[in-house]
């Protein structure tokens, strides 16, 4: 039986300021397949979506669907048309019944003007029950769990009479039972008839419920694969590539034999977040955060330093215990973060680089205690120098500057305050090679100063390079505690792919 | 029917009555029924379970009533609207300066009145979305703006002395009780005029807009989340424009209400009005971020808004200013009320997920 191949992209372009996001990548979709989307973050998932439902235009390529040429223009275009998106955060009304929300903006009418309410709740009732869903539809959709929500929101999207449906990480904040009851779901509609493309970072996931996936790595296509003639460490092994440049050579810190315990962690966790972790960390080590994204490793630094409350577990700094429920709290104990998002959470681009690196250091010192320009610049240059951050003057906008200066700028923020634990969150992603191995060299430099640092990334070769330590996540859980001298990639490869540790220790 | 769907059935209308939504409608209605059981017990002896009481709560409040309507559904888009009280204003002095100084037929004066707050309800509605200006702020310059062309019309206040217009005013039916096969007024004297009428009139198209129309659900989409309601492709401009229209249509009718009442216009009429109205709303249980609100709270809002004047005015010694007090009072328990609904149905949310997830 031939195919249908009722989607094909060729040859798609998209350039970003600065980025080519997708440099020539080809994608297609038969009909009545579910055709898995992998790759790691900024790999161009999410564009490749984004260039198919018109929120970014192509600068070349061309998209055929159902035969036809086209160019969305609009996500509301693209829906007109039968592809129907359901994003990672449920983009529905919380206020709303449920059967509202499937169907507000074609609310079936009766005597014209009049909403039809006995209609829309038992037409939504009807629906969900095809999903095997038997909720009260009346109830405001703020009542159920995410899981449901989801749900409701595939249902609206089903109930447009979509030909392609697209799923954007829809499981990230599901339960297993919840995934389990929505890739029924998609089974149900995949029989029908649709297509489905399906985002994921969960590679089990994506093996479980995909006849196909497809890698992207940088905005490359590297292949596509049918999940039945690939392992899942080939498969990581293709999402993470291999990085070939060594520019510096860099040494991993030495921890003195004598050294102490910086940070002592026992079996902190969130439910639904992260199970109990448990972790030590001597002073002046450097200790590797490795997995896939998702995997837990941001949400433990996140515990650690306070911006979510654990809740339960114990954080003992030098060997006694503390208490760190927010930020400061954190910074009092000399920790300092970069977070992952680096433009979302981390620089104020309208700041100066002078303003942005003075700013923890003020708020240590305190509102009555302001510093002067001069100190603050000061400062500025003082880093400025020592990072080598490209900046012709400590004035200037720090939005203004690339990624990787901008990086330093946050890093030279948190050195200022001398801490004695640094948590990195993947500060070298979206920067090039250069600035890379520059952050990597000063991470290091500061491990040889006494600092201990927690060194989360996504680049295995990065972490193997630097780390005394790799501790892997897995799907929520520390699954794995690697030596980082004596491992090499396929050890941590082989736990995060199946969970199993090869040399872990207690 | 299988018993699941009975279930479902019987479970849903227990639901729909004890939707925590509605709580704030109850929480409304109760403080109502308490205070007017207070004043009944306190100062019923001297006539304030009487129909005329109950009567001139409506007939001293229904113009803020009106407004409160179009505010309501502001509200529930996540808007505000400061104008509406300059707005009216300038609906009375067009009325009073158009009739009296200029000689024109004050029901032309009205049209005119409409097409203005019309006009400007839409065009802030505009302002609001296209350029994204917060409405405090949008309805802030239409405010100075209505206030400042109706001093520049007139500074002073404007007698108005048209018969047809005095004649709408001292318009009223009397409540009549059958005694012995005959119709009677009742003692005290008590009656409804135009305004109670209008004002029910316009709660009730109020209600039905927002219960049973696609513009009333859109209003309820674009407050819950806006730009999920543009993501599932709802016409968001439009709805917010025609809300901010609607607004100005009930502030026009505030104004014309006001002017039945008072029979003058003045630049400073109804200062501060605006603020009175979303009290009433908000007391009503419509949440200040949008999303959540019902008429009949909003009713009840109403009707507790003007219940404490009138307990003051029975009870003879206190100054006027402790309204204020009691209306601020009322304000914080009805916020402390939302908060605790809000956070009560977060936590519900919780257990729902567990029930949910037992059931597969």
């Amino acid at each position: 039986m031939p195919d249908k191949r009722i989607l094909e992209m060729k040859g798609i372009e998209i350039q970003f300021p600065g980025v080519k996001a997708l440099d020539k990548v080809d994608f297609d979709l038969i009909a009545g397949e579910v055709h898995a989307l992998l790759g790691e973050n900024g790999a161009g998932k999410s564009t490749l979506i984004k260039c198919l439902t018109g929120v970014h235009h192509m600068d070349a390529g061309k998209i055929i669907y159902d035969g036809k040429e086209i160019t969305p223009t609009s996500p509301q275009a693209a829906i007109n048309m039968g592809i129907s998106t359901v994003f990672q955060e449920i983009n529905l009304c919380q206020n709303l019944t449920v059967a509202e929300n499937i169907f507000v903006g074609r609310l079936p009418m009766k005597r014209r003007h009049r909403i039809d309410w006995k209609g829309i709740n038992n037409r939504a009732s009807e629906l969900l029950k095809r999903f095997n869903i038997h909720i009260d539809v009346t109830r405001p959709l703020d009542y159920f769990s995410t899981g449901i929500q989801q749900m409701v929101s595939i249902a609206r999207a089903v109930d447009i009479k979509a030909k392609i449906l697209i799923l954007d990480e829809p499981t990230s904040s599901l339960d297993e039972n919840e995934v389990e009851r929505l890739f029924d779901v998609v089974r149900e509609l995949k029989k029908s008839g649709m297509g489905i493309i399906f985002i994921t970072h969960f590679l089990d996931q994506a093996f479980v419920i995909s006849d196909r996936l497809t890698v992207l790595r940088n905005g490359r296509l590297v292949g596509d694969f049918y999940a039945r003639n690939i392992s899942k460490i080939e498969l990581v092994r293709q999402m993470i590539g291999k990085d070939m440049e060594q520019i510096f050579a860099l040494k991993r810190p030495t921890v003195a034999a004598d050294a102490t315990n910086m940070l002592d962690v026992e079996s902190l966790g969130i439910a639904s977040k992260v199970a109990d972790v448990s972790f030590t960390l001597k002073t002046g080590e450097l200790i590797g955060f490795a997995g896939l994204l998702g995997s837990g490793r941001t949400e433990t630094a996140e515990m650690i330093f306070g911006v979510t409350r654990a809740e339960h577990g114990t954080i003992k700094i030098h060997d006694r215990e503390v208490r760190i429920h927010s930020p400061l709290d954190a910074i009092n104990q000399q920790m300092a973060f970069c977070p992952e998002d680096r433009k979302r959470d981390g620089i104020i681009g309208d700041l100066s680089v002078r303003e942005n690196i003075s700013l923890v250091v003020q708020s240590r010192r305190g509102i009555f205690n302001p510093m002067s320009i001069k100190e603050q610049a000061e400062l500025a240059d003082q880093y400025i120098q020592l990072l080598g951050i490209a900046t012709p003057d400590a004035e200037k906008k720090v939005g203004e500057l690339s990624g990787g200066n901008q990086q330093k700028v946050i890093l030279a923020r948190w050195m200022a305050t001398q801490p004695d634990l640094l948590i990195l969150d993947e500060p070298t992603r979206g920067i090039d090679v250069g600035a890379k191995a520059e952050i990597q060299r000063l991470m290091l430099k500061m491990c040889a100063e006494g600092v201990s640092v927690i060194f989360i990334s996504s680049e295995l070769d990065e972490i193997l390079r630097c780390a005394n330590r790799v501790i892997v996540m897995r799907d929520r859980c520390k699954a794995g505690e690697l030596p980082g001298e004596s491992s090499r990639q396929e050890d941590i490869l082989h736990v995060i792919a199946e969970g199993t540790a090869t040399g872990e220790e207690a | 029917m299988d018993e699941r769907t009975m279930r479902i059935r019987r479970q849903s209308f227990l639901n729909r009555v004890l939707n925590p939504r509605y709580i704030m409608v109850y929480a409304t209605i109760g403080v109502f029924l308490l205070i007017y059981l207070f004043g009944a017990l306190m100062y019923g002896d001297i006539g304030f379970t009487t129909i005329r009481t109950f009567l001139n709560m409506f007939i001293d409040n229904a113009y803020f009533g009106i407004s409160a309507v179009g505010m309501t559904m502001v509200l529930i888009t996540g808007g505000i609207d400061l104008s509406v009280a300059a707005i009216a204003a300038l609906t009375g002095m067009f009325i009073a300066y158009g009739n009296t100084i200029l000689g024109i037929d004050p029901f032309l004066c009205i049209a005119f009145a409409m097409v203005i707050g019309i006009g400007m309800g839409a065009l802030m509605g505009a302002m609001i979305h296209y350029l994204n200006v917060p409405p405090f702020i949008t309805t802030l310059t239409g405010m100075f703006l209505a206030r400042g062309v109706c001093s520049m019309i007139s500074s002073e206040s404007v007698a108005i002395n048209n018969d047809a217009f005095n004649a709408l005013a001292g318009w009223k039916v009397n409540v009549m009780k059958l005694v012995d096969g005959v119709w009677v007024k009742v003692k005290p004297i008590a009656f409804i005029n135009l305004n109670v009428l209008l004002f029910l009139f316009v709660m009730l198209l109020g209600a039905y807009l927002l219960k049973s129309t696609k513009f009333g659900r859109n209003v309820y989409a674009v407050g819950g989340n806006e730009q999920s309601a543009k993501l599932m492709g709802l016409p968001v401009a439009r709805t917010k424009i025609l809300v901010y229209a609607f607004n100005g249509l009930c502030s026009v009718l505030m104004g014309v209400s006001y002017a039945l009442y008072v029979k003058s216009g003045w630049a400073l009429a109804l200062m501060g009005g605006e603020l009175d109205v979303i009290t009433m709303a908000v007391i009503g249980g419509t949440l200040l971020t949008g999303g959540v609100g019902y008429m009949l709270g909003t009713f009840f809002g109403v009707m507790l808004k003007s219940i404490i004047p009138a307990l003051i005015t029975f009870n003879g010694n206190l100054l006027s200013w402790w309204g204020k007090i009691a209306t601020g009072a009322l304000l914080l328990l009805f916020i402390g009320i939302q908060r605790i609904v809000v956070t009560y149905s977060a936590k519900r949310k919780g257990k729902a997920a567990d029930c949910v997830s037992k059931k597969t």
